[in-house]
This record gives structure tokens, C-alpha cells and sequence, in this order.
């Protein structure tokens, strides 16, 4: 890898991190356009159009550790795992599909 | 705008899969014949940022919050709405199968609004307007749009799936958007901005045949 494609990902890798180590402090709790929409359609929080089985349990569901919810330096640690996956995935797939010119 | 598990019945959601698959196929055609190797670590850390800053909801009016989604950017980026399917694919998948953020079976409706409806919007209304006002007010306005559209289009699907009343859902969902898409169109142009002073040579559209 060329050096210059180091320093973007390691650039890119920082905002990363300090997004996630903001956004369980200072993002907005506030129902997202989705969630307020169904709100005023006057959905129940857990509605479902019909039952679905077998979908496996989020490891960490809303960003969280399921056993403390709450704690917000967890919350930096899940979105960090998150960004980590998010990066590796990211790269395997463009490898893989890349062109063979 | 991740639509969740259960607002759409199970035989709309494989609909949604089969234009994910379709989109799935054109995209690695695309990515065979135009993601060079330099361009992989971009593609790479679009997807990881993309990831980090839908974390980051900022508060609208009425009550509401929204977070940039970023469909408009990658396919503004790489001139290619596929690159953005890719992206985005990748990135619901992580949100849904660990975090719960939208839900597994409505993967491939989520992918169609963010990253096919979002990307085409995005990347050929800047293609449209860029001669007239520039590429940057160009990139903003198609990011705007590309939000507004997306919201729409999710809320046609949740007319359709029965979950939303035509009358009450797609109006609230265009109305938040349309803030929520002023949050889109501003991060849109930083990232493109950011990219052109430091990384041009990453931008498709210094490449002369944009």
C-alpha cells in the first residue's frame, strides 16, 4: 500500500474515532424521521406488520453492551468494534470485486 | 431512514431482495471494470465513516433527529451509484445483523433507498445542475434531494406494506427529511471538499470524464 493511501485510512480512522467517542454524549435521543413517522402513524414502539421468527439477536443492539445499556464509554467501544468491522469488510469486498484490468 | 424488522411482511422484503441482488450484480460488473486497486482503501474507509457519523443524530424541529446517510456522497465520488450499493450494503448488513439499526430481512429495501434511490438522485442531479452552479452547490443539492427522494420512497414501501397510512406517512417522512437533508447536503460538500484538497486524485471527477 502506497504511503499516501496509509495516511487516508489513518486520517479516515481518527474521525472515525472521534465521532464515535462524541456521539454517546452529544447525539440528539431525539425519535430519528423514521421513528417520529411512525409515531404520528401512531405505531406502538415494538409494532410488526406480522410475526417474524428466528432473527438472531443484535450482539451489541443500539450500539450499546446489552447488559449496560447505558454506560456510554461501552457505547464508544461498541461503535468502535463497529467502525473496525465496518473498515475490514469494507476492504475485503473492494478487494475481491476490484477490476482485474 | 433504517426501516426495522417486522414493517414489512416477509413476501414484500424478498422483492426487496431480488432488486438487491440485481443492483448486487451491475455493482460488481461496475467494480470489475472500473474499482481500480488505489481506490480500494477509499471504498474501504467511505463504508467505516459512513458506519461512525449515522451514529451522530442531529436534533431537526419537532422533536426529530437525523444523521447523514451518505448515498449521494460515495456515488458522487466515484460517479457511480453502484459504488454506492456496494458501500451501503456492507454497511446495513454490519448495522443490522450486530446492532440491530434496521433490520436483516428489510436489507434489501433499506439498500434502495439509501444507497440505489439516494445514489441515482444524488450523483445525476449534480451531474445535472454541476454546468450550472458548480460542483459543490451541484453536490449539495443532489445530497438534499438524494435524502428527501429516499424518505419518500420509504414511505411508498410502508404504504405498501401497510404500515404507514399513505396520508400521515408520507407526509411527516418527506417534511423531517427535508431538514434532515440540510444536515446530508452540508457534510456532503465537507467530504467532497475535504477529498479535493487532500486526495484529488481519488475524486472520478478530476479524471476528466466526468
Amino acid at each position: 500500500m502506497e504511503q499516501k493511501d496509509k495516511i487516508l485510512i489513518i486520517a479516515a480512522a481518527v474521525i472515525c474515532i472521534v465521532i464515535a467517542c462524541l456521539s454517546p454524549y452529544i447525539a440528539s435521543s431525539n425519535p430519528d424521521g423514521l421513528e417520529k413517522s411512525a409515531e404520528d402513524s401512531g405505531l406502538a414502539e415494538d409494532f410488526s406488520v406480522e410475526k417474524i421468527n428466528g432473527i438472531p439477536d443484535a450482539v451489541l443492539p443500539d450500539y450499546a453492551f446489552a447488559n449496560d445499556p447505558e454506560n456510554q464509554p461501552l457505547q464508544i467501544v461498541a461503535l468502535i468494534i463497529g467502525i473496525i468491522v465496518t473498515l475490514g469488510l469494507g476492504y475485503a469486498v473492494a478487494t475481491i470485486v476490484k477490476s482485474r484490468n | 431512514m433504517h426501516i426495522p424488522n417486522g414493517f414489512i411482511p416477509i413476501t414484500q422484503c424478498i422483492v426487496y431482495y431480488v432488486i438487491l441482488i440485481v443492483a448486487l450484480y451491475f455493482s460488481v460488473r461496475w467494480a470489475r471494470n472500473n474499482l481500480d486497486e488505489k481506490r480500494i482503501p477509499l471504498l474501504a474507509v467511505l463504508a467505516a465513516g459512513i458506519f461512525a457519523i449515522m451514529s451522530m443524530n442531529i436534533p431537526i424541529p419537532f422533536g426529530t433527529s437525523g444523521h447523514m446517510v451518505g448515498g449521494a456522497l460515495v456515488a458522487i465520488v466515484f460517479l457511480a451509484p453502484e459504488a454506492a450499493v456496494l458501500v451501503f450494503t456492507i454497511v446495513l448488513l454490519i448495522q443490522a445483523l450486530i446492532f440491530g439499526d434496521g433490520g436483516i430481512t428489510v436489507l434489501g429495501a433499506n439498500v434502495l433507498n439509501m444507497a440505489i434511490i439516494g445514489g441515482f438522485v444524488g450523483l445525476y442531479t449534480f451531474k445535472g445542475l454541476q454546468g450550472i452552479v458548480g460542483k459543490y452547490p451541484a453536490a449539495g443539492v443532489g445530497a438534499w434531494l438524494a435524502t428527501v427522494i429516499a424518505a419518500l420512497a420509504c414511505a411508498v414501501e410502508l404504504a405498501i406494506a401497510g404500515t404507514f397510512p399513505i396520508t400521515i406517512g408520507i407526509p411527516s417522512m418527506v417534511l423531517y427529511h427535508v431538514f434532515i437533508g440540510i444536515i446530508e447536503a452540508i457534510l456532503t460538500v465537507i467530504v467532497l471538499a475535504a477529498l479535493d484538497k487532500f486526495r484529488p486524485d481519488l475524486l472520478v471527477w478530476n479524471r476528466g470524464d466526468a
